[in-house]
């Protein structure tokens, strides 16, 4: 019997999860650390040979194609971000690197599925772990609590919507279609259930209290990896199975609207940094929705280039912010003095917050500019205007960081950070800048993601 | 040669300047001036003609940056290339803080960089590219002293309304790539377009961005504001870069204004500004702001002009201007280093530096109009291009009046006899740099006088503007002699005052008391609302927390967190769901799909 790749990658999985276990019960920290890096890059490296065969369906449940690989790869690598980040900053990186990996676990489920029994244990395998992570720490139990009884909604309402679907097509499978009065409620509570964990508008009125709740390391995997797999799943379940019905795109539309406009002004008002982040965060799940909005191949991909765009950016950024909170810096005027304490923070927070208003030579620009394009080519220049106009405004906030992080401070010293947290935000700086400069092999890979969607 | 390769060395230079830090902090001055005089040795290598390099592609849409060199980006390159050197030289002088210099030098070449690439841009993401990082290097520029408080607002100031402009940039790029399906300028300028609606939008956001580029009504006050910048980056920011880009663009996309009718608009905008900015030089007290207050009138000039036609009389002003602006705000920072001071009654000595006071005098005199110099042949250009409109032509007249009048002003208050011996010592220690740059300025700007009468042949191949006429204006002995008589009635009126009769001053007292009560009234009225956007933005917060709190501040991290969670906001969270969910399903099911 030869040995497939898929089997190499579970078998790795696997072994990625025991060594874990064995290593967390010898209480080695860094050995895990180094388990875990070595193991999620031989994942990534075995996902990336899987494509190179030619069949990639397994069960009719899992499926290996450009778009699964797109998500596999950014996850991978945003998991090892995180990993870094709370190796240096959790109160118990053994069950963070335990748990991390069986919510990669699910983020890998909800990529890979073929049809909506997959994507429910996805989302759930990658949610029921944050729950745990943040209860590691004493003062985000709030946090824990308020996430949990959100993803509980969530889960609900995705289970009655697939009982719904079930009802409708008389299976699970992602690409069954059919028209009838029942598919139109699952559509609209799948929408609803996953736009809980998307933070979009209005069911991410609890966003920001878990963010500011949370250690600044967890907020960058909520917001970078958890709500990213959100997205996944609803571009897979929109595209797949609903792309007939176009009302249900004009509810994104309208969705993605109010919510960057209350992301962005709300945000304005904000003292607190991370707060006022969580805001702008939200706002940005406006602009990747433009993109989905415009159900075209082209939107799509926009919108997967920048969910990459924004992953990186806030996953370093929240490295950034993690490290100021750990020396009790919150505020945004906390962090006057900032350039001459150390000058690689505030150089990140200021290209970060730059990237997210789309500055050129950055991921933000390129991603930006594509979803506003995809929109204004499907004759949604209305949408793309709106968009644009957010961009003025979220200027006015990001300024305020940029400007506090390189105001000065009379009594400055030099400010340490620790390795793990500036190999973290040395990467994602690199991708946001190499990719912002050279876009095109980035790109062509979100292409392809997308074009897959519309193989039919 | 493709001009791109004008960027390598200005950019090398940087790179030189970034990484190599010990080196750096103390030559960084020639390294800088050598990048930039490198760039100039390789214009001529430059040729006529559209180049492009892709940069991405994406779903059969492919975005480059490209350009179209022709005779007006020409003309721009040139300008920028020979007086950025200068400005650098002149910086030698100025900036003589070592720990600055490292980050001003790298800050202006970038500066001059984006200005080039801004003056090559063939398509409109170029064109945005240059326009974003001119905004975002005038910022790093105009707060360069960013501990003082006044810099740091000033620099604020300018970003937020720049920054108005780029968006409008980017959103007349959706609008022409939904119209024409290409960003190219001439697929652009050369269309027809499907609808003239989305046309005159296009035209409106381009109006928009210029007017905040240039510092015209309403965005004119951050121009003035950004006098807290260090002088060099004064001189370059006022000369050549930035505020010349906003009238560079309305000049490139001079067939969109025209087929669309807008041109109005712009010149009415242009027509207000210059009499607010006219009316503020002649009060202000400020060195720099007045020469300040004169940038912003003359950019209204040059919009007025092109936007009446008088295209060869606008590029005229767009190049001689730059040399005799520069020229200016040297000497203003030459007098404010050697003085001490900054307010023009307290300035004292411009004579006192025979170099000095000799350059200045002719920058003086090319502004004010005088013939055989720059300023002369501008005032005859607008002129004749007015000369059906009578009000237009006596406004116009009015102006440059008092043009000669707020300038000489400014001249004769600041070259009054030095207070103290002192003074005097300081001016004839100012360093060579900053002296010599003046002299060779000076030396560009008596050249530029005469291109006048070779600009209408230059410019004749020009792809934007064929279709316009390029005949020089016909200068009558008649013009010429009624703008040198306004001219020297404006000279003579401030001899009078400032200089002779001390008791007039009061009369001009009251005039300015006048002046104050009434115009900047309103001026201060629109300056509120339209220019302190960012602070009316500001205060806008206060409305939109009151409706926001509910939604915002649901719940606050208290003592007793796990009750508020079962108790209060979880509650509001649910209801808040389920309301939504009921209005998706209600939306669905009316909206008839089926």
């Amino acid at each position: 019997m030869t040995i497939s790749t898929n089997q190499v990658f579970f078998a790795v999985l696997a072994l990625l999860l025991f060594g874990n276990l064995i290593i967390k019960a010898a209480g080695k920290k860094r050995a895990q650390l180094i388990w875990n890096i070595i193991f999620l890059a031989a994942m990534a490296i075995s996902a990336g040979i899987e494509m190179q065969l030619p069949s990639h369906d397994y069960f009719n449940v899992v499926s290996f194609n450009p778009f699964s690989l797109f998500f596999l790869i950014i996850f991978t690598l945003g998991m090892l971000l995180i990993n870094l980040l709370a190796f240096a900053f959790s109160e118990d990186y053994g069950d963070f690197a335990m748990l991390s990996v069986f919510a990669l676990v699910g983020m890998y489920l909800v990529s890979l599925s073929n049809s909506l029994i997959t994507i429910f244990i996805g989302l759930e395998l990658a949610s029921i772990p944050a729950v745990f992570m943040l209860m590691l720490s004493k003062r985000s139990i709030e946090s824990a609590t308020k996430f949990f009884i959100m993803v509980s909604i969530a889960i609900a309402m995705l289970s009655f919507a697939i009982v719904l679907f079930y009802g409708g097509t008389g299976g699970v499978s992602l690409s069954e279609t059919a028209h009838s009065q029942l598919l139109l409620f699952a559509l609209m509570l799948f929408i609803a259930s996953l736009s809980i964990d998307a933070s979009v508008f209005p069911f991410n009125l609890l966003i920001p209290d878990i963010y500011e709740g949370s250690p600044g390391y967890l907020v960058s995997m909520l917001g970078g990896l958890n709500k990213k797999v959100a997205f996944a799943a609803l571009i897979q379940v929109l595209i797949l199975s609903f792309l007939s019905y176009k009302s249900a795109f004009m509810v994104v539309a309208i969705l993605s609207v109010l919510t960057m406009f209350y992301g962005n002004i709300v945000a304005i008002m904000q003292k607190n940094l991370k707060r006022m982040l969580a805001y702008s965060s939200i706002s940005q799940a406006g602009y990747i929705m433009i993109g989905i909005a415009t159900a075209t191949q082209t939107g799509i991909s926009a919108s997967l280039f920048l969910i990459f765009a924004h992953m990186f950016a806030f996953i370093g950024l929240f490295g950034v912010v993690a490290w100021l909170e750990n020396k009790r810096r919150t505020r945004i005027e906390d962090l006057a003095g900032l350039s001459s304490e150390n000058g690689l923070a505030a150089f990140a927070i200021a290209l970060f917050t730059l990237s997210f208003v789309g500055m050129p030579f950055t991921t933000g620009f390129i991603g930006k500019f594509f979803v506003f394009l995809s929109a204004v080519n499907s004759g949604m220049l209305w949408l793309a205007f709106l968009g644009v106009l957010n961009s003025v405004i979220s200027i006015f906030y990001y300024s305020k960081v940029i400007l506090a992080a390189y105001s000065e401070k009379n009594a400055a010293r030099r400010l340490h950070m620790q390795p793990a947290v500036f190999a973290a935000v040395i990467i994602t700086l690199a991708i946001t800048i190499v990719f912002g400069v050279y876009p095109q092999p980035l790109l062509s890979f979100a292409n392809s993601a997308g074009a897959y969607l519309f193989r039919v | 040669m493709t001009p791109f390769i004008l960027l390598f060395p200005i950019l090398l230079a940087m790179g030189i300047i970034t990484t190599v830090r010990y080196l750096a902090a103390r030559y960084a001055k020639y390294i800088a001036l050598a990048g930039s005089l490198a760039s100039l040795a390789l214009l001529p290598l430059v040729g006529y003609g559209s180049y492009s390099l892709t940069w991405f592609s994406f779903s059969g849409i492919s975005i480059g940056i490209s350009s179209v060199i022709a005779p007006l980006n020409m003309l721009l390159l040139a300008i920028v290339l020979i007086v950025a050197p200068i400005i650098l030289f002149y910086s030698f002088g100025f900036m003589q803080t070592l720990s600055e210099q490292r980050r001003f030098y790298i800050e202006m070449l970038g500066f001059e960089a984006a200005m080039l690439l801004f003056a090559m841009a063939g398509d409109l993401v170029t064109l945005f590219i240059a326009w974003e990082f001119l905004s975002l290097l005038s910022y790093l520029l105009i707060g360069f002293w960013h501990t003082r408080e006044s810099a740091s607002r000033a620099a604020r100031k300018a970003i937020t309304i720049v920054l108005i402009g780029d968006i409008a940039v980017l959103a007349s790029i959706a609008i022409f790539w939904s119209l024409y399906h290409s960003l190219s300028l001439i697929a652009i300028l050369s269309g027809t377009p499907s609808n003239m609606i989305y046309l005159y939008l296009a035209a409106i956001l381009m109006i928009i961005a210029i007017i905040t580029k240039s510092a015209q009504f309403p965005f004119q006050e951050w121009l003035p504001d950004a006098m807290e910048g260090p002088t060099p980056v004064s001189a370059f920011l006022h000369s050549t870069t930035m505020v010349k880009a906003g009238v560079f663009a309305m000049l490139l996309l001079y067939p969109l204004f025209y087929a669309t009718k807008t041109l109005w608009i712009l010149v009415l905008l242009g027509g207000i500004t210059a009499v607010l900015s006219t009316l503020n030089a002649m009060k202000e007290t400020q060195i720099k702001r007045v020469i300040a207050y004169s940038t912003v009138q003359e950019l209204s000039l040059m919009i007025i002009a092109a936007g009446s036609g008088a295209i060869v009389a606008c590029l005229y002003f767009f190049l001689a201007q730059s040399f005799y602006k520069a020229l200016l705000f040297f000497s203003s920072g030459s007098a404010m280093k050697a003085s001490g001071e900054e307010d023009l009654n307290k300035v004292s000595g411009l004579g006192a530096n025979r170099l000095l006071y000799i350059t200045t005098i002719f920058g003086v005199l090319a502004l004010a109009g005088f013939i055989p110099f720059a300023g002369f042949f501008i005032n005859l250009g607008i002129g004749s291009s007015l000369l059906s409109n009578v009000y237009a032509y006596a406004l116009i007249s009015l102006i440059s009046l008092s043009t000669s009048f707020f300038i000489f002003r400014w001249f004769l208050l600041a070259s009054k006899k030095p207070l103290t011996i002192k003074t005097e010592l300081s001016y004839s220690a100012l360093p060579k740099s900053m002296l010599y740059s003046s002299a060779i300025v000076l030396a560009f700007l008596l050249l530029s006088s005469f291109a006048f009468f070779y600009l209408p042949n230059f410019l004749s191949s020009s792809f934007s503007i064929q279709s316009f006429k390029f005949a020089a204006p016909n200068i009558s002995y008649f013009d010429a002699v009624i703008e040198t008589c306004i001219v020297a009635i404006g000279a003579l009126a401030s001899y009078l005052i400032y200089k002779k009769k001390k008791s007039l001053r009061n009369a001009a007292l009251i005039y300015t008391v006048y002046n104050a009560r009434l115009v900047n009234g309103a001026y201060a009225h629109f300056s509120k609302y339209f220019c302190g956007f960012a602070e009316g933005f500001m205060t806008l917060d206060s409305y939109i927390n009151d409706a926001f709190d509910g939604l915002g501040k649901m719940t606050i991290l208290s003592g007793e967190e796990l009750r508020k969670v079962t108790s209060g906001s979880i509650n509001l969270y649910l209801a808040v769901f389920s309301i939504m969910v009921v209005i998706l399903l209600s939306y669905i099911y009316f909206s008839g799909v089926l």
